[in-house]
């Protein structure tokens, strides 16, 4: 009589990535849902996994996370799954014990019972009863069921149900069992548990997130305050470039001698243009109000142009072409001991109506 | 003999006065922008004919035949050979043949469409290995942009000036080559409009498309004929409102920022006599008779009571045109995008609009700001 290696068990471990590869092999057991695979209902149940031993093998073979666990006692060898399949089955085996040690050591845990039971020639039902470590009867294990609810339910990431799977005879038994001889997820369970929470919900998991997370953030506003400390320090140099705003431009006398309508572009280097008015003469900004260009006097067409968008201003330095949005702006100018004096730190704009302010301008 | 017919002739085309005033004539600013569309729109309309390749051939030779008798021209010689330029007679080029490349697959993709054939791209694997395929092609373009980028600084000159005068600007003052569009706008619209605004729409908008556009035609395959409303946008945003506002500034633009022909003298003392006006000035003054409001009206500022006229234009123009054009060009399209993209489209379709609409009103009405809030910088 063959004996060969039966499955009596079989679940899924967390990390399916619903590839079809198992539905294929064994469409009988394995359902690949939307979003994780299960075991179909009927195949939790020993009598009914056994002959299909080749296809579950097979598919924990072809499965591409190798999350596709079974459990096997040596028994009976169906007909259908003799000899040509031995050599496959070996590989699986070997290969699944290389990938994983906790199958190992599930594995190991049947071959005692296998023995005996091949002793007393019988292998078929008696077998699972006789297992020390887990129950796995003819009828659907209440908290197997509850495990693969919990493997199931989130999208194959397991979470240990806190319901079925802490109650029911089985889980009590699993209370007391070292946790080598426990199924995955049953060790998982005990470890999360005996590592995880205290009384008051505090995990060490969550201590030491909390605290790096705090620490961190710690460390960046400190940075960040510091740094901003430091930046502020480059905004009070030692020591400012800045030359004197107020330049001497020379006698009254020569700029009142100027025809109304003329502009004296002697100045520009400094900044401004003197321009002669009916009345008064007043200095005039030569930034363009649009972006910054220098216009030129344009002596011809009496208007300053500038180069750069052809914006253009009359003599006084209202705009009146191009983009610019805005008159030149003027400075402040004052008289000094008979000397024309301007301030370029004054400055006074049209739309505002600051060209009437009595410092705007010089009376000639 | 034919030597001398040649030169003669050549000279002769090039010494033509009339031929010279004709296009300096159609280089005026509004001549230029509208025969720059209808040529764009005619040769979309007509892109199965114009993109043969002995059409493509006689353009080509046409625009070098112009380009080499224009040379003849000291002032248009003057722009050309400029280092700074160089860039502008490869850009036209270049943009001339990739836009001939892209549309002539286009027409030929289109007839095949049309006649139950296979596409061009049928069939074609695009895949290729990064060894040793991308690496040699990486490797020779590497080779081939240093050796182009050696001989261009040897052969052209750095275009090295004067330590910069604080005081002095450069007469005309031009941005890089690649700015030029940019610095066109800065003459119609406020600086916070052409120099922010308007380049964050345009990256803003581009980011957007995918979005917006979720059409899968044209995927992977070229076509106009399936796409004729997203080309041709693209195409008035890119040729005309980029390209051509290079070649405007580079050809068009001379001292002082006036305009002048390709061909004319850049006279710094030329006299152009232009005087702006706001759109409250046509309003309130042309139009209703009376003097500008200066004074606070039930509480409105005076400012927004100057504007409203402007104020309420613009509105307008944002949020009329939409309701008009889902219901009538855009009626289709509207039901595709749905209301959010279809705002997005018509948002950014609109602002696209508004340049060349307030670029007309300038050269026409010369016509300053439509909404002239110069308290707050806020010009439109």
């Amino acid at each position: 009589m063959a004996t060969a290696e039966l499955v009596t068990r079989v679940w899924i471990e967390p990390g399916c990535i619903v590839c079809d590869a198992c539905e294929n092999a064994a469409p009988t057991v394995f359902h690949v849902t939307d979003d994780t695979c299960v075991i179909r209902p009927d195949a939790l149940n020993a009598e009914f996994t056994r002959p299909l031993t080749a296809e579950i093998k097979e598919a924990a073979e072809e499965c591409p996370v190798d999350v596709i666990k079974f459990e096997v006692v040596m028994g009976e060898a169906p007909a259908a799954t003799a000899t040509p399949a031995a050599a496959k089955e070996e590989k699986a085996a070997a290969k699944a014990d290389a990938d994983e040690p906790a199958t190992a050591a599930v594995k190991k845990a049947p071959h005692k019972p296998a023995a005996a039971a091949k002793e007393s020639g019988k292998a078929a039902a008696k077998s699972p009863e006789k297992a020390p470590t887990v129950s796995v009867a003819g009828e659907p294990d209440p908290a197997i069921q509850a495990l693969l609810r919990a493997a199931t339910s989130r999208g194959g990431m397991a979470v240990i149900g806190k319901t079925d799977a802490e109650s029911g005879p089985t889980a009590k038994m699993w209370e007391k069992a070292p946790a080598s001889e426990l199924p995955p997820d049953a060790r998982q369970a005990k470890v999360l548990k005996a590592s995880g929470e205290t009384k008051d919900g505090v995990t060490r998991r969550g201590v030491l997130t909390g605290s790096a997370l705090g620490i961190g953030w710690l460390a960046f506003g400190g940075a960040s305050v510091v740094s901003a400390v430091a930046f502020q320090r480059f905004m009070m140099p030692n020591v400012l470039e800045e030359p004197d705003p107020r330049v001497r431009i020379g006698k009254l006398e020569v700029y009142a001698a100027m025809p109304p309508g003329e502009v004296n572009n002697d100045h520009k280097p400094d900044g401004f243009w003197i321009i002669r008015l009916e009345d008064r003469i007043a200095a005039l900004n030569i930034i363009c109000t649009h972006l910054g260009c220098i216009p030129n006097w344009l002596a011809n067409d009496r208007k300053f142009k500038c180069p750069c968008h052809g914006s253009g201003f009359r003599q006084a330095g209202i705009n009146f072409e191009g983009p610019a949005p805005r008159p030149l702006e003027r400075f402040r100018i004052e008289v000094v001991d008979g000397f024309v004096v301007v301030d370029k730190s004054k400055k006074y704009q049209y739309e505002k109506g600051q060209w009437e302010s009595a410092e705007s301008f010089v009376e000639v | 003999m034919i030597e001398s017919i040649w030169t003669h002739g050549l000279v002769a085309a090039g010494d033509s006065n009339a031929v010279k005033d004709a296009i300096n004539a159609i280089c005026q600013p509004h001549w230029f922008f509208i025969l720059s569309n209808v040529a764009l729109f005619v040769f979309l309309m007509g892109y199965r004919t114009f993109t043969k390749p002995a059409f493509a051939l006689f353009a080509l030779l046409a625009f070098t035949a112009f380009y080499i008798l224009s040379a003849l021209d000291p002032d248009f010689l003057s722009i050309i050979i400029k280092a700074d330029n160089v860039p502008i007679t490869m850009m036209m080029y270049l943009t001339g043949f990739f836009a001939w490349l892209g549309f002539r697959q286009s027409a030929i993709n289109d007839t095949r469409m049309e006649q139950g054939q296979p596409l061009l791209e049928a069939g074609s694997d695009d895949k290729v290995l990064v060894w040793p395929d991308l690496v040699y092609t990486e490797m020779i373009a590497l080779v081939l942009c240093t050796v182009f980028l050696m001989v261009w600084a040897v052969v052209l000159r750095a275009p090295l000036e004067p330590p910069a005068n604080p005081s002095v600007a450069p007469n005309p003052s031009k941005a890089p080559w690649y700015f030029l569009g940019l610095q066109e706008l800065l003459v119609y619209f406020d600086p916070w409009i052409a120099g922010v605004l308007l380049p964050g729409l345009i990256i803003v908008g581009l980011i957007a498309v995918p979005y917006i556009d979720k059409n899968p035609r044209g995927n992977g395959y070229y076509t106009f004929k399936e796409r004729k409303f997203a080309i041709t946008t693209f195409m008035v945003g890119y040729l005309i409102m980029w390209i051509v506002l290079i070649v405007f500034g580079t050809f068009l633009r001379g001292p002082n920022w006036n305009f002048f022909g390709p061909y004319e003298f850049w006279d710094p003392h030329r006299p152009a006599a232009l005087l702006n006006i706001d759109f409250r000035d046509i309003f309130w003054v042309r139009w209703m008779g009376r003097a500008i409001p200066t004074e606070d009206w039930s509480g409105i500022p005076y400012y927004l009571v100057r504007e409203a006229p402007g104020i309420a234009l613009l509105l307008g123009y944002f949020l009329v045109f939409p309701v008009v054009l889902k219901h009538t060009v855009f009626r289709r399209m509207a039901v595709q995008l749905g209301g959010i993209r279809y705002g997005i489209m018509v948002f950014l379709f609109l602002w696209m609009l508004l340049v060349p609409i307030k670029m007309a009103l300038r050269w026409t009405l010369n016509m300053h700001y439509i909404v002239a809030i110069t308290e707050f910088f806020l010009n439109v």
